[in-house]
């Protein structure tokens, strides 16, 4: 059973195979009827058919190899109790998946999730929203105040989440020490209630750059005149957010949501190097679940499931949210 | 009158406010770079004081005992190889099915490359280790070959879309004036899409360099393999005692996407949205 993956190549090449048949059958369908003159024309659209598809096929292979067959053989792997290690394994069924219900540290993991995804989005679009309007109506300085507030996409989640976990340690409890406020004086990676709004600040901390600077984009695209007319009418600054620049930025809004959600829901470095899940499971968010039980507690064929059910979630989620905006993903 | 209260009270809440997000974003890198330069000792009496002198010892130490040009090394040799491969083959693949779009077999291949939309990392990260063990790939080469892989579907998800927006005269007065498909693709079609290459560009070179996962999973083993992500998160549990050698690790860490970013600022902000939001 060791060399499952090589088998499950199969099937997937019999698909190459069927494609490779009916992309031919397609190009030559449309070809050599009559004239001299189309001829050559003729030859030369067979010729670029066969280029556009050269186009397409190692991008399809190496997709389908490397992404698909995992995907593939995890979910295959949720179906057996194969440890990761041993020689042979066997398949069972449903039976991780009915542990997995049962288990109150996966749908602690689950509800951590949701939290820390929720916390994410809700301070990091109004962090950026607000931070792109700002920035927008700044007269002196922009690009400059743009250029710093975009510094931390530039570095590695690791980095800062390192970087934090050293400020947390000695120089936050200082500060809260200096103003007396009792929950800031001790270090808030080490407590249960502080440490998952601790990791999602610093994560947001750096996620907030990029929806800013697509905010920013998005309110260029706003014309000038909307705001001139609604002055002279008297409009409030609010009105004037409210009734133009928010319909304005739906779409931007959308594409946001759309890439902070998902961040929220794969995010792994953040509380993987600050706390690695703890203390007592407080930051266990799912990502760090799959990886300790996959590669700590010896149980492979048990994450493989958690992560299937997060990919349910997920996929759930995803079908809601094309649905509701009518569109794949709202990137226009 | 009322007005403008309004609107002085707002520029007076938006100075406020981007004064402590500058402040947010700027003091820990300040931290982080006055205590690179000093002594534990030092730093145990004034941490947030400038340094009393230039003490280059920590960086000494780091570049003599540590591999850190190595690691440099790794992790500049999988991110440009990698955006390399993505660059050739996000915009040939997506630029075969805008053009191809009602034909059977080039949509199959365009919804089959979405899916990854729907799927989370977590459900490949287990497989993907397993599959690479058993082929031999836990090595430079397997992690290239991944990044390839796994960045097709965002890339043909931004370039279809583009491509599709463009105006199809051009490409076919090339070609009624003899220029073939491959012709026309690199004379005319990857000129017009330089704004989304850019962003492709900065959008992968920003994740394959600062990414962790993958390198985790995939070069973990050996050290001399190790990027610099890995390297930084290890060098945590080595360097534990010692932060002042733990700053100046993450200093230079940083270093060269904010060389780069000091460079081309300009260039970058505006390739990452030029995809995101059409002018």
């Amino acid at each position: 059973m060791e060399d499952g993956g090589s088998v499950k190549l199969l099937p997937s090449l019999a698909f190459t195979a069927v494609l490779l048949q009916k992309s031919f059958s397609i190009m030559c369908s449309g070809k050599a009827k009559g004239m001299d003159i189309n001829m050559k024309r003729t030859s030369m659209k067979i010729k670029g058919a066969y280029i556009y598809f050269a186009f397409t096929v190692i991008p399809a292979a190496l997709y389908t190899f490397f992404y698909v067959i995992s995907v593939i053989n995890g979910i295959r792997y949720s179906f057996t109790d194969w440890d990761g290690m041993s020689m042979e394994y066997h398949y069972v069924g449903f039976k991780n998946y009915r542990m997995l219900f049962r288990n109150p540290n996966f749908w602690n993991s689950l509800k951590t999730t949701l939290l820390y995804s929720c916390m994410l989005v809700v301070s990091v679009i109004l962090a950026s929203l607000f931070l792109a309007i700002s920035l927008n109506s700044l007269k002196c300085f922009k690009t400059f105040v743009k250029s710093i507030f975009f510094v931390p996409a530039m570095i590695g989640g690791v980095t800062i989440a390192l970087i934090w976990d050293q400020l947390f340690y000695r120089v936050v409890p200082m500060i809260g020490q200096f103003l007396g406020i009792g929950w800031l004086s001790q270090s808030l990676l080490m407590t249960g209630k502080t440490a998952l709004p601790a990791v999602v600040f610093v994560q947001a901390w750096q996620a907030v750059a990029m929806p800013t600077v697509i905010f920013i984009a998005g309110l260029q695209q706003i014309p000038e005149e909307q705001y001139e007319s609604a002055k002279i009418d008297g409009a409030t600054a609010f009105a004037q957010f409210w009734y133009i620049t928010m319909p304005y930025l739906l779409p931007t809004v959308t594409v946001n949501l759309v890439l902070t959600i998902k961040q929220g829901f794969t995010s792994f470095d953040f509380p993987y190097a600050m706390t690695g899940g703890g203390p007592v499971r407080a930051t266990e968010v799912i990502g760090i679940l799959i990886y300790n039980d996959a590669f700590k507690n010896m149980r492979f064929s048990v994450a493989n499931a958690e992560a299937c059910v997060l990919f349910v979630v997920v996929a759930a989620f995803s079908l809601t949210q094309l649905k509701l905006t009518g569109k794949g993903g709202g990137r226009e | 009158m009322k007005k403008i209260n309004d609107i002085t009270g707002w520029k007076l809440l938006r100075t406020m406010l981007l004064t402590c997000g500058l402040i947010l974003i700027l003091f820990p890198l300040y931290l982080v770079v006055i205590n690179a330069f000093k002594t534990l000792d030092e730093a145990g009496r004034n941490f947030f004081a400038l340094p009393e002198r230039l003490n280059l010892s920590n960086f000494a130490e780091l570049f003599t005992n540590s591999n850190y040009w190595v690691f440099l090394r790794n992790s500049l040799k999988i991110t440009v190889i990698s955006v390399g491969l993505i660059l050739i083959f996000v915009p040939s693949v997506s630029y075969a099915v805008a053009r191809n779009f009602e034909k059977r077999y080039y949509r199959t291949v365009y919804y089959y490359l979405l899916m990854g939309l729907f799927i989370p990392s977590q459900v490949i990260m287990l497989p993907v280790t397993k599959m690479m063990t058993k082929l031999g790939l836990l090595n430079h080469t397997g992690l290239i070959i991944l990044y390839a892989a796994f960045s097709l579907t965002q890339g043909v998800f931004l370039f279809v879309n583009y491509i599709r927006g463009l105006p199809y005269e051009i490409e076919e007065s090339a070609q009624i004036d003899g220029c073939g498909v491959l012709g026309t693709y690199v004379r005319i079609v990857l000129p017009l899409v330089k704004p989304m290459l850019s962003t492709l560009l900065i959008m992968d070179a920003l994740w394959i360099w600062n990414d962790f996962m993958l390198p985790l999973l995939i070069l973990n083993r050996a050290k001399e393999i190790w990027t610099l992500p890995l390297f930084q998160y290890n060098f945590k549990t080595e360097y534990s005692f010692n932060y002042t050698m733990a700053f100046t690790a993450y200093l230079l860490a940083m270093l060269p996407m904010l060389f780069i970013y000091c460079l081309g600022q300009k260039y970058i902000i505006k390739g990452l949205t030029a995809g995101s939001v059409k002018g």
